[in-house]
C-alpha cells in the first residue's frame, strides 16, 4: 500500500503563508510532526486533569500550577526535537559516543549521591539552573545510537566475534547494569531494545542468546547490589498472584467505568485513587476520560510513530540512518506499550512513564531528542560539507597508505 | 543489496511483534470494558476510599540547656473485636484476660469483664471499646503479650487506638507561658502562639473502609507524607524556673495571695530565664492560669515602681540635683481637692532628691513632678511614651497586655493625674513592661525587647532566630542613668528595700505597694512588687516579683516578696560561685550523639541491643570514643592513662568517667545533669596528675 505523498499534498496547498513557514521550519516527515502534536495536545489535557488531585494536596489546590509546568516541558520538549531534526544526522555517532562516556561516570554518581525519590536514586540535580534529571534518559538515548552506529560500520562482518559483538555487548551489560542499579525496569527494557535494535542489525541469533546470558546474569548482579532487586521481585510476585495489586483494580475501574466514549475531559473518578494517575497510570485515567476511542486512537498513533520511524531503514542511503531511526522508535514505542499494558493489567505495576504524554520532568527533553533525530534521519543528508570532509579523508588515507 | 534486505525484513518483523502487542492492549481493553465491566462499575460504587488525613508529630519546646519541656507521646486507647478471635481461644483464655484487664483498670471486677466481652461477642458487635482510659507505650507493650491480645489485629481482633498527648516533664514549671492548644486550635501560651511552626504539616493517606466501620491504610496506595513540626527552643533555664517557682508558692501560700508572678531576665540579652505565673484557685491551691506577667490581667497599677519614670523625667527635664532638698512636711499634702499621704506616719519632713526615691516618699515624688510639669503635663506622658511602656512590648506570645497611659487631652484626665501618675496610679502596664525598663537602667540605658524563643529548628537545623529587637539605644543620659542606678543601689542599701539585702549580690531596684481598686474605689488590698537588678555594679540579671493581695498582715509591705526575690538571687550566685575555668571540649557538636566514649565491650553490647551499626574492626584497648562514619560507628583507640597522667573523659559517662578518674586518685567533683555526658574537664588530659587533687567535671 502507498499512502499519498504528504508532502506533494502540503506542496498543493502552499499558496497559504503558514504552509510556507511550516514547509520552511518543520522540515522532515510531516506525519511524524502530526503525531507528535497530537500527542502532546493529549498530554497536556490528560496532566491538566490528572494532577489535579496531586495540585489539590501539594499546591494548596492551585491546579495550573501543573498545567503551567507541564505545557512549559513540552514545549521546550517540542523546542529540543526541532533543534535535533536541524541537525544532519551523521553528526550523531560523534555526539552520542561523547555521551556514552559521560553517562557512565554520571550514573555511578547518581546511583551513590543522587536524590532519592520513592526510595530509589535516579535524580541527578544540574548545578547553576537547579534541576533535577535521570541521566539514565541520556545513557539510553547514547546507547541505542552508538549501537546503531557500531552495527552499521560491522555490517561487512557481522558475525566476527571479537570485532564487532564484543563492544556492543560490554557497552550493553555496562549501561544496563548501571541503570539496573536504581530502576530495573528502565534497565531491563532497555536491553530488550538493544536486543531488537542487534536483531534488525543482523547480528546472528547465537550471539542475541548470548546477550541474553550476559543481561541474566548483569541483572542478578544488580538486584543485589542495587536498591530495586526487592521491589522488582516483590511486584513480579504480586502480578503472578491471584488476587489483583491495588493500582491494577483502580485501573481497571477507571477502563471499565470510561465506556466506549469517556467520561469527558477533566472527569476522571479514579484519578483521585490512582497512584501516579499523571505518569504510571496516565493511560487508564486516559480511558476512562476520553472512552475506548481515546485509548485505541492512543495505541494507532504509536504504531503510525513505529511505522514511520522504519520507514526510514528503507529509505534511508546508509545503514547508520535506517538502523538509528529504527532503534529509537523501537525504543519509544516499546516503552509506550509496556506502560499501557502495565495500566491495562498485562504486566507486572513498572514505573515507567508514556512517552510524550505523562508528566514529567527532563525526561520529556529527551524523547524529544529521539523524535528530532528520527526526523532528521528522515530528511536525508543536509549537510553538504560532511561529503567533502569524507572525500578528503578518504583521499589523504590513500595518500599516505 | 542484501544486508539492506535482510534488514527490512528482520525490520518488518519486529513490527508485526508490536503490532501483535498493542493488539493485545486493545483486546484487553475490550475485555475489561465489556465482559468484566459490570464487576469493576460496581467495585467503583461500593470501593469506599478516602483520603483520610495523618496528624503530624507536634515539635518540642525545650528549656535553653535543651530540657524537655513539652513532647508528644503516643497513648492509646484498647479496643476489641471480639468477634475474630476463634471459639476455642476465646473459651480457653477470656477467663485470664478478663482477671488481667480488672486487675490493670481497677475499675471492674473480673466477671464484669468478661460478661462485657462475651455479651458484645454474641451480639456480634464488631467493635467494643473496653476502657476509655489511655494507656502508655509500655502499658501497651505489656498489653500486646495478654492472652487473645498477643494474636494482634487480625487474629485477635485487639485495636490499640494512638492518640497523640502533650506531655511536660517538668508538670507545672512554666505551664502556662509553655501553654496548650486544643482541638479548635484555641490555647494560650507558647504553643498557641507558635502553633503554625510546632504543628507541622499533617498529611493524609488513602484508606478503604472495611467491615465494622473500620478504616483500613491503603499501603500501596498514594499518600502525602506528613512534615513533622518544628521545635522550640526557649530562653527558659529550668533550675531557676524550679527556684523561683518553688519559692513565690512558698509566699503566695503563707500570705494568702490572689496570685503572683515572678520574671527573671538576662540583662545583656532581654532573654526571659524565669517566668511563674501563679493564681489561687478555689480549693486554696496555687497553679499556673494566667499568664499575670504579660497577660492584660496582669497590666495593673503598678505603684511606687514607677517612681522611676518620674525621676528618669525630672532628671532628663530638669537641671535638678539629688542632693536638692524638698519638704515633703507632715506626709500630707492636697493636690487640688485631693490628699496624697505618705507610708511613714508624721512624714519625713525634709528630704534630698535621692532620699525621697529612697524612702520612696510618695508627696516628695508627686511634688517634685508637679512642679517640674505642672504646665506641660503632656512632656510627662511623653517620656511615659519615648520609653515604649505605652504600647505592647511585641513579645513573641499572643495575648499580650495593652497598657493604659492617659494623655494630657484624653477626656479622663483631671487636675490630680499627674501627681498622682508619678507615684504610678491612674496608670496600667503589665510587670513585663516594668521590667524591661529597670532591665534597661541596668544594661547602660538600652532597653531591649523580652525574648522567650531563642530559635525554631527543624531537627539540627535552625530555621529561625530570633533576637530581641533594640527599642531604644539610650533611654536617658549617661548623666541621669548614673543617678538613677544610684538611687536605685540606695533603696536597697539604705531605703525602703533594704530587706531585699542580699550577702553575695549587691542588689539595686524598687519596691512598691499599690493599693487596689475594687469596684472604683481605693481599698485595703495591696499589690505588692519589687523590680530590681544584680549584681548591681556589674548587672547580669533583673528581675520583677508581684505578689497580689496578701491577706496576712505579716506580709505586707513587700517581706514576701523579698524572699523569692532572694532565693532568686541565691541560686544564681550559688551558680556563679560554682562557676570556674573549663577546658572546652575539643569534639564537634554534631558528631553521633549517641555514643561518644566509653568501655569499648560495654559499648558494644548496647550497639548491638539496640541495632546501631558499627565497624567490627579489632581494637585490643578497653576504652574507646566512638566516631560517626557514614551510616556506621567507627572505633578510635582512647588514649589509655599511662600512670601518674589524667585520662581523658570527655564524652564520657559518669560512671564510667568516675571510675577512670577515682582510679587515677584524683577527687571528682561533678556539675550539672548527672545523667548526660562529660563536656568539660578541669585539668587536661595526658597532664601529669598529682594524688589527691580535685578535677571538677561538666555535665551536659
Amino acid at each position: 500500500m502507498a499512502p499519498i505523498d504528504p508532502v506533494r499534498k502540503i506542496n498543493q496547498t502552499m499558496k497559504q503563508p503558514i504552509n510556507q513557514w511550516l514547509k520552511r521550519h518543520l522540515k522532515g516527515d510531516p506525519f511524524i510532526w502530526a503525531i507528535m502534536l497530537l500527542l502532546t495536545t493529549l498530554s497536556i489535557l490528560t496532566v491538566y486533569s490528572a494532577a489535579g488531585a496531586l495540585a489539590y494536596r501539594k499546591m494548596q489546590g492551585n491546579t495550573e500550577y501543573y498545567l503551567v509546568k507541564h505545557s512549559l516541558l513540552i514545549l521546550s520538549s517540542l523546542g529540543v526535537m526541532w533543534v535535533a531534526h536541524k541537525i544532519d544526522y551523521r553528526y550523531y555517532p560523534g555526539l552520542s559516543k561523547l555521551a556514552l562516556w559521560i553517562s557512565v561516570p554520571l550514573l555511578f554518581l547518581t546511583w551513590r549521591y543522587g536524590l532519592t525519590l520513592n526510595e530509589a536514586s535516579r535524580w541527578l540535580t544540574i548545578p547553576v539552573i537547579n534541576k533535577a534529571f535521570q541521566p539514565s534518559d541520556l545513557a539510553q538515548l547514547a546507547l541505542i545510537a552508538n549501537l546503531a552506529n557500531m552495527l552499521a560500520k560491522q555490517q561487512r562482518h557481522i558475525g566476527n566475534f571479537q570485532e564487532t559483538l564484543m563492544p556492543m555487548l560490554v557497552w550493553c551489560g555496562v549501561i544496563c547494569g548501571l541503570i539496573a542499579l536504581t530502576n530495573f525496569s528502565s534497565a531491563l527494557l532497555l536491553l530488550l531494545t538493544c536486543m531488537l535494535l542487534m536483531y534488525i542489525g543482523r547480528t546472528p541469533i547465537k550471539y542475541l542468546m548470548m546477550l541474553t546470558a550476559v543481561g541474566i546474569m548483569v541483572g542478578f548482579i544488580a538486584m543485589c547490589a542495587g536498591q530495586r532487586g526487592a521491589t522488582a521481585l516483590s511486584r513480579l510476585k504480586v502480578f503472578t498472584q491471584d488476587k489483583l495489586p491495588f493500582q491494577t483494580e483502580q485501573a481497571y475501574i477507571a477502563i471499565a467505568t470510561g465506556g466506549l466514549y469517556g467520561k469527558g475531559p477533566g472527569n476522571s473518578q479514579q484519578r483521585n485513587f490512582l497512584p501516579h494517575p499523571y505518569s504510571d497510570f496516565i493511560y487508564a485515567v486516559l480511558v476512562e476520560e476520553y472512552g475506548l476511542v481515546g485509548g485505541v486512537v492512543v495505541v494507532l498513533l504509536y504504531l503510525a510513530l513505529l511505522y514511520k520511524g522504519i520507514r526510514n531503514v528503507s529509505q534511508s542511503n546508509r545503514a547508520y540512518g535506517g538502523l538509528l531511526s529504527a532503534g529509537l522508535s523501537f525504543a519509544l514505542v516499546l516503552q509506550a506499550m509496556v506502560n499501557m499494558g502495565v495500566a491495562v493489567g498485562l504486566g507486572p505495576v513498572t514505573g515507567l512513564p508514556l512517552p510524550f504524554v505523562s508528566m514529567g520532568g527532563t525526561s520529556l527533553l529527551f524523547t524529544g531528542m529521539a523524535v528530532g533525530i528520527i526526523l532528521s534521519v528522515s530528511r536525508g543528508d543536509i549537510d553538504e560539507s560532511i561529503d567533502e570532509l569524507q572525500e578528503q579523508r578518504t583521499t589523504l588515507k590513500n595518500k599516505y597508505k | 543489496m542484501a544486508f539492506k534486505q535482510t534488514i527490512l525484513l528482520r525490520t518488518r518483523i519486529a513490527f508485526l511483534a508490536v503490532l501483535l502487542f498493542a493488539t493485545a492492549i486493545v483486546a484487553k481493553l475490550v475485555y475489561i470494558q465489556s465482559f468484566q465491566g459490570t464487576r469493576w462499575k460496581n467495585e467503583a460504587e461500593v470501593a469506599g476510599l478516602a483520603y483520610r488525613p495523618i496528624k503530624a508529630t507536634r515539635g518540642n519546646i525545650y528549656a535553653d540547656d535543651g530540657n524537655l519541656l513539652a513532647t508528644s507521646l503516643p497513648f492509646y486507647r484498647v479496643a476489641l473485636d471480639p468477634c475474630i478471635v476463634d471459639e476455642t481461644t476465646f473459651q480457653e483464655q477470656i477467663v485470664a484476660l478478663s482477671q488481667l484487664l480488672a486487675n490493670f483498670y481497677q475499675d471492674k471486677s473480673a466477671e464484669a469483664y468478661q460478661h462485657l466481652v462475651q455479651s458484645a461477642r454474641q451480639a456480634k458487635c464488631r467493635y467494643l471499646i473496653l476502657n476509655p482510659r489511655r494507656i502508655d507505650h509500655q502499658a501497651k507493650k505489656a498489653m500486646s503479650q495478654w492472652p487473645i491480645f498477643c494474636k494482634g489485629r487480625w487474629c485477635g481482633g485487639v485495636l490499640f487506638e494512638k492518640v497523640e498527648k502533650r506531655f511536660h516533664p517538668f508538670k507545672d514549671l512554666a505551664a502556662r507561658t509553655i501553654g496548650f492548644i486544643n482541638a479548635n486550635e484555641c490555647g494560650a501560651g507558647l504553643e498557641y502562639s507558635f502553633n503554625q511552626d510546632l504543628k507541622g504539616l499533617d498529611g493524609s493517606a488513602l484508606y478503604q473502609k472495611i467491615t465494622g466501620g473500620n478504616w483500613k491504610k491503603i499501603s500501596d496506595g498514594a499518600s502525602d507524607r506528613t512534615v513533622r513540626g518544628c521545635d522550640l527552643e526557649t530562653t527558659i533555664d529550668i533550675n531557676l524556673q524550679d527556684v523561683a517557682h518553688n519559692s513565690l508558692l512558698k509566699a503566695l501560700q503563707a500570705s494568702e495571695a490572689a496570685y503572683g508572678c515572678a520574671v527573671v531576665m538576662e540583662v545583656k540579652t532581654g532573654e526571659i530565664k524565669a517566668i511563674v505565673n501563679l493564681s489561687r484557685t478555689e480549693n486554696a491551691q496555687y497553679r499556673e492560669c494566667y499568664n499575670y506577667a504579660i497577660g492584660n490581667q496582669g497590666a495593673t497599677e503598678p505603684g511606687s515602681t514607677f517612681k522611676l519614670v518620674s525621676m528618669l523625667a525630672l532628671l532628663e527635664e530638669t537641671s535638678v540635683a539629688l542632693t536638692d532638698t524638698i519638704d515633703t512636711g507632715d506626709g500630707r499634702f492636697q493636690f487640688h481637692d485631693r490628699i496624697m499621704k505618705d507610708v511613714k506616719r508624721g512624714g519625713f519632713g525634709e528630704l534630698t532628691v535621692q532620699e525621697v526615691f529612697e524612702y520612696s516618699s510618695n508627696v516628695g515624688v508627686a511634688r517634685l513632678i508637679d512642679e517640674a510639669f505642672g504646665k506641660h503635663p503632656q512632656k510627662f506622658v511623653n517620656y511615659i511614651h519615648r520609653l515604649s511602656l505605652s504600647k505592647p512590648l511585641g513579645l513573641q506570645m499572643i495575648g499580650a497586655g495593652v497598657p493604659f497611659i492617659k494623655d494630657a487631652k484624653s477626656p479622663g484626665w483631671s487636675s490630680v493625674t499627674l501627681p498622682w501618675m508619678s507615684i504610678g496610679y491612674e496608670l496600667k502596664i503589665t510587670p513585663l513592661h516594668t521590667l524591661t525598663l529597670y532591665n534597661a537602667v541596668a544594661n547602660h540605658g538600652k532597653m531591649l525587647q523580652p525574648v522567650i524563643v531563642k530559635r525554631v529548628k527543624r531537627a539540627n537545623k535552625t530555621v529561625k532566630e530570633f533576637q530581641g529587637t533594640v527599642l531604644s539605644k539610650k533611654i536617658c543620659t549617661d548623666a541621669t542613668l548614673r543617678k538613677l542606678q544610684t538611687m536605685l543601689e540606695g533603696v536597697v542599701e539604705r531605703g525602703t528595700a533594704s530587706k531585699f539585702r542580699h550577702g553575695f549580690y549587691q542588689i539595686a531596684g524598687k519596691s512598691g505597694t499599690a493599693n487596689k481598686v475594687v469596684n472604683g474605689k481605693y481599698t485595703n488590698d495591696t499589690y505588692a512588687s519589687f523590680v530590681g537588678y544584680f549584681p548591681a555594679k556589674s548587672p547580669r540579671y533583673s528581675c520583677i516579683v508581684v505578689i497580689d493581695s496578701p491577706q496576712c498582715y505579716a506580709w505586707h509591705f513587700g517581706t514576701a516578696v523579698a524572699t523569692v526575690v532572694k532565693d532568686i538571687a541565691d541560686k544564681i550566685a550559688a551558680k556563679d560561685l560554682a562557676a570556674r575555668d573549663f577546658i572546652p571540649s575539643k569534639g564537634s557538636p554534631d558528631v553521633f550523639p549517641l555514643i561518644r566514649a566509653g568501655y569499648r565491650e560495654e559499648l558494644l553490647q548496647l550497639c548491638d541491643a539496640l541495632g546501631v551499626a558499627y565497624h567490627k574492626q579489632e581494637l585490643d584497648v578497653a576504652w574507646v570514643r566512638g566516631i560517626l562514619d557514614g551510616d556506621h560507628i567507627g572505633w578510635k583507640a582512647n588514649e589509655i592513662p599511662k600512670p601518674g597522667q589524667v585520662p581523658h573523659v570527655l564524652g564520657m559517662t559518669l560512671k564510667d568517667a568516675l571510675f577512670l578518674l577515682e582510679n587515677c586518685g584524683l577527687k571528682v567533683t561533678v556539675q550539672g545533669h548527672k545523667g548526660g555526658r562529660v563536656t568539660a574537664q578541669s585539668l587536661l588530659p595526658n597532664t601529669r596528675s598529682v594524688h589527691g587533687k580535685t578535677i571538677a567535671l561538666k555535665m551536659g
